[in-house]
């Protein structure tokens, strides 16, 4: 098993009007290589913050603490599974705490910085202890890389694909979607244009736009909403991403595409070896795509565990209440059918 | 005499020089307390429906008879009277409603304009209708935007009620709340049709929450009615391509019952 990311100690606070918002505290999670992780949650919950965390997308007024480490080797030696959580549920009020005390730039001690938190740490060598789940040669490898790439050593749009939930307003409304393809892959593989726009009309077959050759030539406005939808996957892994994120992006369409946009996404994650992170907050579809899922609530990573696990025997109350809250085709009606004539 | 009988109705919109039917002689009835949905896939016509029955747009043709008045003939006064008797819950009540109103603001205005209570007592019956849909009563003079997704559509379903309406169209009034938000809306809508025995024409692309809360379900098509009846019937066993299609590609929670 080869973990992809490592996220440690993970604080993100936002500032508004004046105040800090806690947006997501003490998370700490392995993405392993090549799974379908979910990460599932109400609104607040942070699962947003923490699909931006990760793509180094976060407003620059946000402050982040900890780290997120990208691993590309193996782990030699890890035990353990990579992403329990022996240090949840007995102790919510202890995690509280010490989250709390960790919004202190002071205790923050982790390497590598995210994205644009601005202040550049230094490690500690009070890393291990603090992070108490260490071993050996992870932290050796946490040094190097931190000190080689100080910021985000997995880029955005080549190493990570990004699909939000509204195609519109991610796709650019005056560039012909294939200009707006080929210019991922001119970027970031230095194909030329005209290897770049072969690429785009293979990426369109990809995602099963009809006609790829005329719809090279078309305008976002053009397509419907699971069509934009496909072209802004196209884009996504244009330059053969190792994980792709999936923010909410079929909660937007009608049931029908949707189900369409989670089978074309399933395929495209299997074919190129994709690691997958699917944002949503329907627990009933992640469950459907997702090897495991991770439950977020208040800016907290309160479960996490296999989908069987997560949807058969959960551990937590909240986890629980939200699979009782999903409404499936075969659910106890509401209705009081006596109602209509009394 | 029903509530609300719909025939042949009609919507036509022109794009790039070809005719598009929304809506394509459509044709059904509510009885009153009656929860009826309206289902299918984008573009099916269901919100365009909506729209019909509350005169926000007017068809093309067709013939829509509300409280056994000829609707759509209705002009001035007497439309103004029917409106209050017709409400509507939209997806996202921050964008119905005025985002500078106060909550005690939003419910004032079809009190004062439909003339249900005088200008002294209107305060009272705002603090009644917040009781009424779970809310307290020192929520009235908070902003519209201050306040959670969730009260936000109670305010909405208060002010909805607050004309006594028969019939209020939903129109994916649940489809963007939490889940654990979701449930106590629905309930809600529940109680207060029981009690006030108002309709719904509620629309929504979620099977599961139709299924559950619907008493008779139309599937819609390419704006025609590819199949209707009992909700529960229909859903169980789809006879329609868009009806097997729509329930296929409902996510479904295959949990080990005990």
């Amino acid at each position: 098993m080869t973990v992809l990311a490592s996220i440690r100690d993970l604080a993100v606070t936002y500032r508004r009007d004046g105040s800090e918002v806690a947006a997501l505290r003490n998370i700490n999670l392995d993405i392993i290589a090549g799974e379908r992780l979910a990460i599932i949650g109400e609104s607040g919950s942070g699962k947003s913050t923490l699909a931006l965390a990760i793509a180094g997308l976060l407003p620059q007024s946000a402050r982040t603490e900890g780290s997120i480490e990208w691993i590309s080797q193996p782990l030699s030696g890890a035990k353990a599974p990579p992403s329990v959580l022996p240090d949840i549920s007995p102790s919510r009020g202890e995690i509280g705490s010490s989250a709390a005390g960790s919004f202190q730039p002071t205790s923050a001690p982790t390497s590598s910085a995210i994205g644009e938190s601005g202040n550049r740490r230094t490690i500690s060598p009070l890393e291990g202890e603090m992070s108490g789940r260490t071993e050996g040669g992870l932290v050796g490898r946490r040094g190097q890389e931190s000190a080689s790439k100080p910021n985000h050593n997995l880029l955005l749009g080549r190493d990570i694909g990004f699909v939000f939930q509204d195609p519109s307003a991610s796709l650019d409304p005056v560039m012909a979607i294939g200009k707006q393809i080929a210019e991922v892959v001119h970027t970031h593989l230095g194909l030329d244009w005209r290897q770049s726009f072969a690429k785009a009309i293979t990426l369109l077959e990809r995602v099963r736009l009809p006609d790829p050759d005329s719809a090279l030539h078309a305008f976002p406005h053009q397509l419907s909403g699971g069509q934009k939808q496909r072209v802004a996957i196209a884009a996504a892994i244009a330059a053969g991403p190792k994980l792709l994120i999936a923010d909410e992006a079929t909660s937007a369409l009608d049931t029908i595409v949707q189900a369409e946009i989670v089978a074309l996404i399933r395929r495209l994650v299997a074919e190129d070896g994709m690691t997958l992170l699917f944002i949503s907050h329907d627990i009933a579809l992640a469950a459907e795509l997702a090897e495991r899922i991770a439950v977020f609530r208040h800016g907290e990573l309160i479960e996490l565990g296999g989908t069987g696990q997560i949807v058969n025997a959960p551990t937590q109350a909240y986890t629980r209440a939200l699979l009782d809250a999903h409404i499936g085709l075969d659910a106890a009606p509401l209705l009081n059918r006596n109602g209509l004539n009394a | 005499m029903s509530l609300l009988t719909v025939s042949n109705l009609t919507k036509r919109y022109s794009r790039g020089g070809k005719t598009l039917a929304a809506v394509d002689d459509v044709s059904f009835h509510m009885e009153p307390g009656e929860t009826l949905a309206l289902a299918g896939p984008s573009g099916s016509g269901k919100s365009t429906i909506a729209r019909l029955v509350l005169r926000l747009i007017e068809p093309d043709g067709g013939r829509i008879e509300f409280e056994g008045d000829d609707f759509l003939t209705l002009r001035g006064a007497p439309l103004r009277a029917r409106r209050g008797r017709l409400q509507m819950v939209f997806q996202d009540p921050l964008a119905a409603f005025n985002p500078r109103a106060t909550v005690a603001r939003v419910l004032d205005d079809p009190l004062r304009i439909h003339g249900v209570a005088s200008r002294s007592e209107r305060p009272r019956r705002i603090a009644a209708l917040l009781e009424r849909v779970g809310l307290a009563a020192d929520l009235a003079p908070r902003a519209i935007h201050e306040i959670s997704g969730g009260q936000r559509q109670r305010v909405a379903i208060a002010r909805a009620i607050a004309t006594k309406p028969s019939l209020i169209v939903l129109d994916e009034a649940v489809s963007a709340l939490d889940v654990s938000v979701r449930g106590q809306i629905l309930s809600l809508l529940l109680d207060l049709q029981r009690q006030e025995r108002i309709a719904y024409l509620f629309i929504s692309h979620d099977l599961g929450v139709v299924r559950a809360v619907a008493h008779r379900v139309i599937l819609l098509d390419a704006g025609q009615i590819a199949e209707s009846g009992d909700a529960r019937a229909v859903i169980d066993a789809p006879q329609s391509a868009i009806g097997k299609a729509l329930v296929a590609a409902a996510p479904k929670l295959n949990r080990n019952r005990p």
